[in-house]
Protein backbone atom coordinates (compact mmCIF):
# COMPACT_ATOMS: atom_id res chain seq x y z
CA UNK A 1 0.00 0.00 0.00
CA UNK A 2 3.00 2.28 0.19
CA UNK A 3 3.92 4.17 -2.94
CA UNK A 4 7.43 5.26 -3.73
CA UNK A 5 8.52 6.89 -6.99
CA UNK A 6 12.01 8.01 -7.92
CA UNK A 7 14.14 9.02 -10.88
CA UNK A 8 17.49 10.53 -11.76
CA UNK A 9 17.84 13.91 -13.44
CA UNK A 10 20.63 16.30 -14.39
CA UNK A 11 22.80 16.31 -11.24
CA UNK A 12 19.93 15.47 -8.92
CA UNK A 13 17.72 12.62 -7.80
CA UNK A 14 14.03 13.10 -7.07
CA UNK A 15 12.23 10.70 -4.75
CA UNK A 16 8.61 10.89 -3.63
CA UNK A 17 6.73 8.79 -1.14
CA UNK A 18 3.22 8.83 0.18
CA UNK A 19 2.74 9.90 3.78
CA UNK A 20 0.33 7.28 5.04
CA UNK A 21 1.06 4.89 7.86
CA UNK A 22 -1.68 2.41 8.56
CA UNK A 23 -2.79 -0.90 9.89
CA UNK A 24 -5.16 -3.02 7.72
CA UNK A 25 -7.96 -0.66 6.65
CA UNK A 26 -7.14 2.13 9.08
CA UNK A 27 -4.84 5.09 8.54
CA UNK A 28 -2.97 5.66 11.79
CA UNK A 29 -0.84 8.61 10.68
CA UNK A 30 -1.06 10.85 7.64
CA UNK A 31 2.24 12.71 7.90
CA UNK A 32 4.62 9.77 8.03
CA UNK A 33 8.01 10.42 6.42
CA UNK A 34 9.19 7.35 4.52
CA UNK A 35 12.21 9.05 2.95
CA UNK A 36 14.90 8.53 5.57
CA UNK A 37 18.28 10.26 5.18
CA UNK A 38 21.26 7.91 5.51
CA UNK A 39 23.76 10.74 5.48
CA UNK A 40 23.88 14.19 3.99
CA UNK A 41 23.58 12.98 0.39
CA UNK A 42 21.65 9.71 0.45
CA UNK A 43 18.03 8.81 1.05
CA UNK A 44 16.59 5.41 1.82
CA UNK A 45 12.92 5.31 0.89
CA UNK A 46 11.22 2.47 2.70
CA UNK A 47 7.98 0.64 2.06
CA UNK A 48 6.44 -2.41 3.65
CA UNK A 49 6.02 -3.17 7.32
CA UNK A 50 6.54 -0.19 9.57
CA UNK A 51 8.51 -2.00 12.27
CA UNK A 52 10.85 -3.79 9.89
CA UNK A 53 11.36 -0.59 7.92
CA UNK A 54 12.30 1.39 11.03
CA UNK A 55 14.70 -1.20 12.40
CA UNK A 56 16.34 -2.05 9.09
CA UNK A 57 16.84 1.58 8.10
CA UNK A 58 18.31 2.29 11.54
CA UNK A 59 20.70 -0.64 11.05
CA UNK A 60 21.92 0.74 7.72
CA UNK A 61 22.19 4.33 8.93
CA UNK A 62 24.17 3.46 12.07
CA UNK A 63 26.55 1.15 10.24
CA UNK A 64 27.20 3.75 7.55
CA UNK A 65 27.90 6.29 10.32
CA UNK A 66 30.26 3.84 11.99
CA UNK A 67 32.13 3.33 8.74
CA UNK A 68 32.49 7.08 8.38
CA UNK A 69 33.79 7.45 11.92
CA UNK A 70 36.24 4.57 11.60
CA UNK A 71 37.57 5.34 8.14
CA UNK A 72 37.05 9.13 7.94
CA UNK A 73 35.49 8.81 4.53
CA UNK A 74 31.94 8.78 3.19
CA UNK A 75 30.62 5.77 1.38
CA UNK A 76 29.43 6.04 -2.22
CA UNK A 77 25.80 5.28 -3.10
CA UNK A 78 26.94 2.11 -4.87
CA UNK A 79 28.66 0.83 -1.74
CA UNK A 80 25.67 1.55 0.46
CA UNK A 81 23.39 -0.20 -2.03
CA UNK A 82 25.61 -3.27 -2.02
CA UNK A 83 25.82 -3.30 1.76
CA UNK A 84 22.06 -2.93 2.12
CA UNK A 85 21.42 -5.69 -0.39
CA UNK A 86 23.74 -8.01 1.46
CA UNK A 87 21.94 -7.37 4.75
CA UNK A 88 18.61 -8.15 3.10
CA UNK A 89 19.96 -11.25 1.37
CA UNK A 90 21.52 -12.81 4.47
CA UNK A 91 18.33 -12.16 6.42
CA UNK A 92 15.83 -13.52 3.92
CA UNK A 93 16.12 -17.19 4.82
CA UNK A 94 16.47 -16.66 8.55
CA UNK A 95 14.92 -13.49 9.79
CA UNK A 96 13.38 -11.70 6.81
CA UNK A 97 12.86 -7.97 6.72
CA UNK A 98 9.63 -7.16 4.86
CA UNK A 99 10.91 -3.94 3.34
CA UNK A 100 11.22 -2.80 -0.24
CA UNK A 101 13.53 0.14 -0.76
CA UNK A 102 14.57 2.83 -3.17
CA UNK A 103 18.04 4.14 -2.42
CA UNK A 104 18.86 7.48 -3.99
CA UNK A 105 22.14 9.31 -3.62
CA UNK A 106 24.43 11.96 -5.04
CA UNK A 107 28.17 11.29 -5.25
CA UNK A 108 30.43 14.34 -5.17
CA UNK A 109 33.26 12.45 -6.87
CA UNK A 110 31.29 11.56 -9.98
CA UNK A 111 29.00 14.59 -9.66
CA UNK A 112 26.12 12.35 -10.58
CA UNK A 113 22.99 11.11 -8.91
CA UNK A 114 22.11 7.44 -8.79
CA UNK A 115 19.06 5.40 -7.85
CA UNK A 116 18.91 1.78 -6.73
CA UNK A 117 15.91 -0.54 -6.48
CA UNK A 118 16.18 -2.98 -3.54
CA UNK A 119 13.80 -5.78 -2.76
CA UNK A 120 13.01 -7.69 0.45
CA UNK A 121 14.37 -10.82 -1.25
CA UNK A 122 17.77 -9.25 -1.70
CA UNK A 123 17.59 -8.11 -5.28
CA UNK A 124 19.31 -4.89 -6.23
CA UNK A 125 19.45 -2.97 -9.47
CA UNK A 126 20.75 0.41 -10.48
CA UNK A 127 17.92 2.19 -12.26
CA UNK A 128 17.28 5.55 -13.87
CA UNK A 129 13.66 5.62 -12.80
CA UNK A 130 11.40 3.29 -10.85
CA UNK A 131 8.76 2.84 -8.21
CA UNK A 132 7.81 0.54 -5.36
CA UNK A 133 4.38 -0.64 -4.32
CA UNK A 134 1.15 -0.34 -6.28
CA UNK A 135 2.42 2.93 -7.73
CA UNK A 136 4.85 0.90 -9.84
CA UNK A 137 1.96 -0.43 -11.91
CA UNK A 138 0.66 2.98 -12.85
CA UNK A 139 3.81 5.01 -12.93
CA UNK A 140 6.05 2.57 -14.81
CA UNK A 141 4.59 3.36 -18.20
CA UNK A 142 4.54 7.12 -17.61
CA UNK A 143 8.22 7.07 -16.77
CA UNK A 144 8.99 4.85 -19.77
CA UNK A 145 7.23 7.34 -22.02
CA UNK A 146 8.37 10.67 -20.62
CA UNK A 147 11.68 10.16 -18.80
CA UNK A 148 14.73 11.47 -20.63
CA UNK A 149 18.30 11.58 -19.61
CA UNK A 150 19.45 14.84 -17.96
CA UNK A 151 16.07 16.38 -17.22
CA UNK A 152 16.13 19.88 -15.73
CA UNK A 153 14.79 20.29 -12.25
CA UNK A 154 11.56 22.01 -13.36
CA UNK A 155 10.85 19.33 -15.98
CA UNK A 156 11.71 16.63 -13.46
CA UNK A 157 9.33 18.06 -10.87
CA UNK A 158 6.59 18.28 -13.50
CA UNK A 159 7.16 14.63 -14.43
CA UNK A 160 7.06 13.61 -10.77
CA UNK A 161 3.77 15.40 -10.25
CA UNK A 162 2.41 13.73 -13.36
CA UNK A 163 3.26 10.37 -11.82
CA UNK A 164 1.75 11.25 -8.45
CA UNK A 165 -1.43 12.54 -10.05
CA UNK A 166 -1.80 9.20 -11.78
CA UNK A 167 -1.31 7.32 -8.51
CA UNK A 168 -3.92 9.46 -6.79
CA UNK A 169 -6.30 9.09 -9.69
CA UNK A 170 -6.13 5.33 -10.23
CA UNK A 171 -5.18 3.73 -6.96
CA UNK A 172 -8.43 2.95 -5.19
CA UNK A 173 -6.73 3.16 -1.80
CA UNK A 174 -6.67 6.86 -0.98
CA UNK A 175 -3.19 8.30 -1.15
CA UNK A 176 -3.54 12.04 -1.58
CA UNK A 177 -0.54 13.34 0.30
CA UNK A 178 2.99 12.86 -1.00
CA UNK A 179 6.33 14.11 0.16
CA UNK A 180 8.89 14.92 -2.55
CA UNK A 181 12.57 15.15 -1.68
CA UNK A 182 15.52 16.03 -3.86
CA UNK A 183 19.18 15.13 -3.53
CA UNK A 184 21.79 17.22 -5.32
CA UNK A 185 25.27 18.57 -4.68
CA UNK A 186 23.95 20.69 -1.79
CA UNK A 187 22.44 17.69 -0.07
CA UNK A 188 18.91 16.60 0.73
CA UNK A 189 16.06 19.08 0.56
CA UNK A 190 12.33 18.76 0.84
CA UNK A 191 10.92 20.02 -2.41
CA UNK A 192 7.22 19.94 -1.67
CA UNK A 193 4.60 18.32 0.42
CA UNK A 194 1.92 17.82 -2.18
CA UNK A 195 -1.72 17.11 -1.61
CA UNK A 196 -3.35 16.05 -4.84
CA UNK A 197 -7.03 16.42 -5.42
CA UNK A 198 -8.40 15.31 -8.77
CA UNK A 199 -11.95 16.56 -8.64
CA UNK A 200 -12.98 15.87 -12.20
CA UNK A 201 -11.43 14.52 -15.34
CA UNK A 202 -10.01 17.71 -16.76
CA UNK A 203 -9.34 19.88 -13.76
CA UNK A 204 -6.61 18.83 -11.39
CA UNK A 205 -5.77 21.00 -8.43
CA UNK A 206 -2.77 20.86 -6.21
CA UNK A 207 -2.34 22.29 -2.78
CA UNK A 208 0.95 22.59 -1.00
CA UNK B 1 4.16 -22.20 28.80
CA UNK B 2 7.24 -20.03 28.36
CA UNK B 3 9.58 -19.25 31.22
CA UNK B 4 12.18 -16.58 31.55
CA UNK B 5 15.69 -17.57 30.61
CA UNK B 6 18.01 -16.53 27.84
CA UNK B 7 18.22 -17.36 24.17
CA UNK B 8 20.82 -16.22 21.67
CA UNK B 9 19.61 -14.46 18.57
CA UNK B 10 22.68 -15.12 16.47
CA UNK B 11 21.53 -13.35 13.35
CA UNK B 12 20.61 -10.15 15.15
CA UNK B 13 23.87 -10.10 17.06
CA UNK B 14 26.14 -10.83 14.10
CA UNK B 15 24.66 -8.05 12.00
CA UNK B 16 25.19 -5.49 14.75
CA UNK B 17 28.52 -6.98 15.84
CA UNK B 18 30.16 -3.63 15.40
CA UNK B 19 27.94 -2.19 18.11
CA UNK B 20 28.42 -4.91 20.70
CA UNK B 21 28.42 -3.17 24.02
CA UNK B 22 26.46 -5.02 26.66
CA UNK B 23 23.47 -3.29 28.11
CA UNK B 24 20.72 -4.81 30.11
CA UNK B 25 18.29 -3.34 27.60
CA UNK B 26 19.54 -5.48 24.71
CA UNK B 27 18.65 -8.90 26.11
CA UNK B 28 16.33 -11.39 24.51
CA UNK B 29 15.02 -13.13 27.60
CA UNK B 30 12.50 -15.69 26.42
CA UNK B 31 13.27 -19.37 26.75
CA UNK B 32 11.67 -21.74 24.27
CA UNK B 33 11.02 -25.48 24.69
CA UNK B 34 14.03 -27.74 24.24
CA UNK B 35 13.10 -29.13 20.82
CA UNK B 36 14.66 -29.06 17.39
CA UNK B 37 12.91 -26.03 15.88
CA UNK B 38 11.54 -23.94 18.74
CA UNK B 39 10.83 -20.90 16.62
CA UNK B 40 8.59 -22.84 14.24
CA UNK B 41 6.88 -24.56 17.13
CA UNK B 42 6.02 -21.21 18.67
CA UNK B 43 4.66 -20.01 15.35
CA UNK B 44 2.62 -23.13 14.79
CA UNK B 45 0.54 -22.96 17.93
CA UNK B 46 -0.22 -19.27 17.96
CA UNK B 47 -2.43 -17.52 15.48
CA UNK B 48 -3.37 -13.87 15.49
CA UNK B 49 -6.52 -12.43 13.91
CA UNK B 50 -4.49 -10.40 11.45
CA UNK B 51 -2.72 -13.54 10.20
CA UNK B 52 -6.05 -14.90 9.06
CA UNK B 53 -6.43 -12.05 6.55
CA UNK B 54 -4.41 -11.48 3.41
CA UNK B 55 -1.06 -9.94 4.10
CA UNK B 56 0.53 -8.61 0.91
CA UNK B 57 3.97 -7.97 2.25
CA UNK B 58 4.65 -11.37 3.77
CA UNK B 59 7.23 -13.59 2.07
CA UNK B 60 5.88 -16.65 0.26
CA UNK B 61 6.86 -19.25 2.86
CA UNK B 62 5.10 -17.26 5.56
CA UNK B 63 1.93 -17.37 3.52
CA UNK B 64 2.20 -21.12 3.07
CA UNK B 65 2.60 -21.64 6.78
CA UNK B 66 -0.46 -19.48 7.44
CA UNK B 67 -2.78 -22.27 6.31
CA UNK B 68 -1.12 -24.78 8.64
CA UNK B 69 -1.24 -22.29 11.45
CA UNK B 70 -4.96 -21.64 11.04
CA UNK B 71 -5.72 -25.32 11.55
CA UNK B 72 -3.41 -25.90 14.46
CA UNK B 73 -4.13 -22.68 16.32
CA UNK B 74 -4.53 -23.32 19.99
CA UNK B 75 -4.02 -19.79 21.21
CA UNK B 76 -5.97 -17.07 19.51
CA UNK B 77 -5.14 -13.42 20.08
CA UNK B 78 -7.40 -10.57 19.11
CA UNK B 79 -7.48 -6.98 20.20
CA UNK B 80 -11.05 -6.90 21.56
CA UNK B 81 -11.02 -3.62 23.36
CA UNK B 82 -11.09 0.13 22.84
CA UNK B 83 -8.33 2.37 24.10
CA UNK B 84 -7.54 5.86 22.98
CA UNK B 85 -5.17 8.66 23.79
CA UNK B 86 -4.51 12.12 22.44
CA UNK B 87 -2.27 15.06 23.21
CA UNK B 88 -3.41 18.65 23.29
CA UNK B 89 -2.17 22.00 24.52
CA UNK B 90 -2.44 21.27 28.23
CA UNK B 91 -1.40 17.61 28.36
CA UNK B 92 -2.39 14.09 27.42
CA UNK B 93 -5.78 12.44 27.82
CA UNK B 94 -6.03 8.64 28.01
CA UNK B 95 -9.39 6.87 27.96
CA UNK B 96 -10.05 3.11 28.01
CA UNK B 97 -12.89 0.65 28.42
CA UNK B 98 -12.64 -2.34 30.78
CA UNK B 99 -14.10 -5.40 29.12
CA UNK B 100 -12.20 -8.65 28.54
CA UNK B 101 -13.72 -11.23 26.24
CA UNK B 102 -12.74 -14.74 25.35
CA UNK B 103 -14.65 -15.51 22.19
CA UNK B 104 -18.24 -14.55 22.83
CA UNK B 105 -17.98 -14.87 26.58
CA UNK B 106 -17.39 -11.73 28.61
CA UNK B 107 -14.67 -12.77 30.97
CA UNK B 108 -14.51 -9.56 32.95
CA UNK B 109 -16.03 -6.11 33.03
CA UNK B 110 -13.41 -4.59 35.29
CA UNK B 111 -10.02 -5.02 33.69
CA UNK B 112 -7.30 -2.44 34.28
CA UNK B 113 -6.24 -1.49 30.77
CA UNK B 114 -3.99 1.36 31.83
CA UNK B 115 -0.66 0.43 33.39
CA UNK B 116 1.39 3.19 35.00
CA UNK B 117 4.99 3.15 33.79
CA UNK B 118 6.03 5.88 36.23
CA UNK B 119 4.53 9.03 37.74
CA UNK B 120 4.27 10.87 34.43
CA UNK B 121 3.84 8.05 31.92
CA UNK B 122 1.01 5.64 31.27
CA UNK B 123 0.85 2.61 29.00
CA UNK B 124 -2.38 1.26 27.58
CA UNK B 125 -3.21 -2.37 27.09
CA UNK B 126 -4.70 -3.93 23.95
CA UNK B 127 -4.29 -7.43 22.59
CA UNK B 128 -2.98 -10.10 24.91
CA UNK B 129 -3.49 -8.95 28.50
CA UNK B 130 -0.59 -11.00 29.86
CA UNK B 131 1.83 -9.78 27.19
CA UNK B 132 0.91 -6.15 27.69
CA UNK B 133 0.94 -6.29 31.48
CA UNK B 134 4.30 -8.02 31.56
CA UNK B 135 6.07 -5.83 29.05
CA UNK B 136 4.65 -2.58 30.40
CA UNK B 137 5.61 -3.63 33.92
CA UNK B 138 9.07 -4.50 32.61
CA UNK B 139 9.26 -1.11 30.92
CA UNK B 140 8.44 0.48 34.27
CA UNK B 141 11.37 -1.33 35.87
CA UNK B 142 13.77 -0.28 33.09
CA UNK B 143 12.62 3.34 33.33
CA UNK B 144 13.15 3.30 37.09
CA UNK B 145 16.68 1.95 36.64
CA UNK B 146 17.39 4.63 34.03
CA UNK B 147 16.31 7.35 36.44
CA UNK B 148 18.47 5.96 39.22
CA UNK B 149 21.52 5.57 36.99
CA UNK B 150 21.30 8.83 35.06
CA UNK B 151 19.68 11.06 37.66
CA UNK B 152 17.17 12.40 35.17
CA UNK B 153 13.67 11.48 34.09
CA UNK B 154 13.50 9.28 31.04
CA UNK B 155 11.80 10.87 28.03
CA UNK B 156 8.67 9.33 26.54
CA UNK B 157 10.50 8.91 23.22
CA UNK B 158 13.28 6.91 24.89
CA UNK B 159 10.89 4.75 26.91
CA UNK B 160 8.82 3.93 23.84
CA UNK B 161 11.98 3.16 21.84
CA UNK B 162 13.14 0.72 24.57
CA UNK B 163 9.81 -1.09 24.48
CA UNK B 164 9.85 -1.05 20.68
CA UNK B 165 13.28 -2.67 20.51
CA UNK B 166 12.29 -5.37 23.00
CA UNK B 167 9.08 -6.17 21.14
CA UNK B 168 10.87 -6.12 17.79
CA UNK B 169 13.25 -8.81 18.96
CA UNK B 170 10.19 -10.95 19.73
CA UNK B 171 8.33 -10.07 16.58
CA UNK B 172 7.71 -13.61 15.26
CA UNK B 173 7.00 -15.22 18.63
CA UNK B 174 3.25 -14.64 18.56
CA UNK B 175 3.01 -11.82 21.06
CA UNK B 176 -0.01 -9.57 20.80
CA UNK B 177 0.63 -6.07 22.08
CA UNK B 178 -1.02 -2.88 20.86
CA UNK B 179 0.07 -0.36 23.41
CA UNK B 180 0.25 3.39 23.57
CA UNK B 181 2.91 5.09 25.66
CA UNK B 182 1.47 8.41 26.81
CA UNK B 183 3.26 10.95 28.93
CA UNK B 184 4.46 14.44 29.59
CA UNK B 185 8.14 15.30 29.54
CA UNK B 186 10.43 18.24 28.81
CA UNK B 187 9.21 18.34 25.20
CA UNK B 188 5.60 18.63 26.31
CA UNK B 189 2.82 16.07 25.97
CA UNK B 190 3.95 13.02 23.95
CA UNK B 191 2.16 9.99 22.54
CA UNK B 192 3.63 6.90 20.87
CA UNK B 193 1.92 3.82 19.49
CA UNK B 194 3.87 0.58 19.95
CA UNK B 195 2.90 -2.69 18.30
CA UNK B 196 4.05 -6.28 18.69
CA UNK B 197 5.02 -6.31 14.96
CA UNK B 198 7.66 -3.77 15.85
CA UNK B 199 6.02 -0.55 14.67
CA UNK B 200 6.48 2.66 16.61
CA UNK B 201 4.54 5.73 15.52
CA UNK B 202 4.33 9.22 16.96
CA UNK B 203 1.19 11.21 16.47
CA UNK B 204 -1.19 13.49 18.30
CA UNK B 205 -4.01 10.98 18.59
CA UNK B 206 -4.37 7.21 18.44
CA UNK B 207 -7.06 4.65 19.12
CA UNK B 208 -6.33 0.94 19.38
CA UNK B 209 -8.56 -2.10 19.50
CA UNK B 210 -11.64 -3.56 17.87
CA UNK B 211 -13.68 -0.49 18.78
CA UNK B 212 -11.10 1.94 17.46
CA UNK B 213 -12.90 2.88 14.20
CA UNK B 214 -15.90 3.97 16.25
CA UNK B 215 -13.75 5.91 18.66
CA UNK B 216 -11.84 7.56 15.78
CA UNK B 217 -15.11 8.86 14.40
CA UNK B 218 -15.99 10.84 17.51
CA UNK B 219 -12.39 11.73 18.23
CA UNK B 220 -11.55 13.11 14.77
CA UNK B 221 -14.76 15.11 14.69
CA UNK B 222 -14.13 16.86 18.00
CA UNK B 223 -10.35 17.09 18.26
CA UNK B 224 -8.50 20.41 18.33
CA UNK B 225 -5.09 21.26 19.75
CA UNK B 226 -6.48 24.16 21.81
CA UNK B 227 -9.18 22.27 23.70
CA UNK B 228 -9.83 23.20 27.33
CA UNK B 229 -9.03 20.54 29.92
CA UNK B 230 -12.73 19.88 30.57
CA UNK B 231 -13.57 19.56 26.87
CA UNK B 232 -10.61 17.29 26.21
CA UNK B 233 -11.58 14.90 29.01
CA UNK B 234 -15.18 14.95 27.84
CA UNK B 235 -14.07 14.18 24.28
CA UNK B 236 -12.09 11.16 25.43
CA UNK B 237 -14.99 9.92 27.52
CA UNK B 238 -17.53 10.37 24.74
CA UNK B 239 -15.32 8.61 22.19
CA UNK B 240 -14.95 5.49 24.36
CA UNK B 241 -18.66 5.62 25.19
CA UNK B 242 -19.48 5.66 21.48
CA UNK B 243 -17.15 2.71 20.87
CA UNK B 244 -18.67 0.65 23.71
CA UNK B 245 -22.11 1.38 22.29
CA UNK B 246 -21.23 0.06 18.84
CA UNK B 247 -18.63 -2.63 19.53
CA UNK B 248 -19.66 -5.73 21.45
CA UNK B 249 -16.09 -6.47 22.51
CA UNK B 250 -15.85 -3.18 24.37
CA UNK B 251 -17.77 -2.17 27.46
CA UNK B 252 -17.70 -2.31 31.20
CA UNK B 253 -16.55 0.98 32.62
CA UNK B 254 -15.01 4.01 30.94
CA UNK B 255 -11.85 5.17 32.69
CA UNK B 256 -10.31 8.52 31.84
CA UNK B 257 -6.83 9.71 32.85
CA UNK B 258 -5.10 13.05 32.37
CA UNK B 259 -1.35 13.62 32.27
CA UNK B 260 0.29 17.02 32.65
CA UNK B 261 3.58 18.36 34.02
CA UNK B 262 2.56 17.25 37.54
CA UNK B 263 2.07 13.64 36.55
CA UNK B 264 -0.92 11.45 35.78
CA UNK B 265 -4.28 11.61 37.52
CA UNK B 266 -7.31 9.35 37.22
CA UNK B 267 -10.21 11.61 36.36
CA UNK B 268 -13.24 9.36 36.25
CA UNK B 269 -14.54 5.81 36.19
CA UNK B 270 -18.10 5.51 34.84
CA UNK B 271 -20.21 2.57 33.80
CA UNK B 272 -20.36 2.62 29.99
CA UNK B 273 -24.07 1.91 29.58
CA UNK B 274 -25.13 4.40 32.25
CA UNK B 275 -22.88 6.97 30.64
CA UNK B 276 -24.60 6.60 27.29
CA UNK B 277 -28.02 7.32 28.74
CA UNK B 278 -26.63 10.17 30.82
CA UNK B 279 -25.37 11.83 27.63
CA UNK B 280 -28.73 11.23 25.98
CA UNK B 281 -30.49 12.96 28.88
CA UNK B 282 -28.06 15.87 28.61
CA UNK B 283 -28.77 16.27 24.90
CA UNK B 284 -32.51 16.25 25.56
CA UNK B 285 -32.14 18.94 28.24
CA UNK B 286 -29.99 21.08 25.92
CA UNK B 287 -32.72 20.96 23.29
Amino acid sequence: MDSLVGFVGKNYVLIAGDTNAGRSIMRLKDDFDKLVPIDSHKILAKSGEIGDGNQFCNLIIRNVSLYRIRNETELTTKSVAHYTRRQLATAIRKNPYSVNLLLGGYDKKDQKGSLYYLDYLGSSKKINYGAQGYAALFVGSILDRFWKEDLDFEDGLELMKKCLREVEKRLIIGTRCFLIKMINSDGISVVEKVMINSKNKNEIEEEN
Amino acid sequence: MFTLGSVLDNELKSSVEDFSFETEFSTNQLMLPNIEKPFEFAQSIISLEKDLDENDNQPMFHQQKKEERKERALIKGSKGTTTLAFIYEKGTVVAVDSRATSGQYIASQSVQKVVPVNQYMLGTLAGGAADCQFFLGHLGRICNLYELRNNEKISVAAASKLLNNILYSYRNYGLSVGSMICGYDTRGPQLYYIDSDGSRLKNSLFSVGSGSPFAYGVLDAGYRWDLSKEDAIDLGRRAICAATFKDSYSGGTVKVYHIDENGWVKISDDDASELWYRYEEKEKKNK
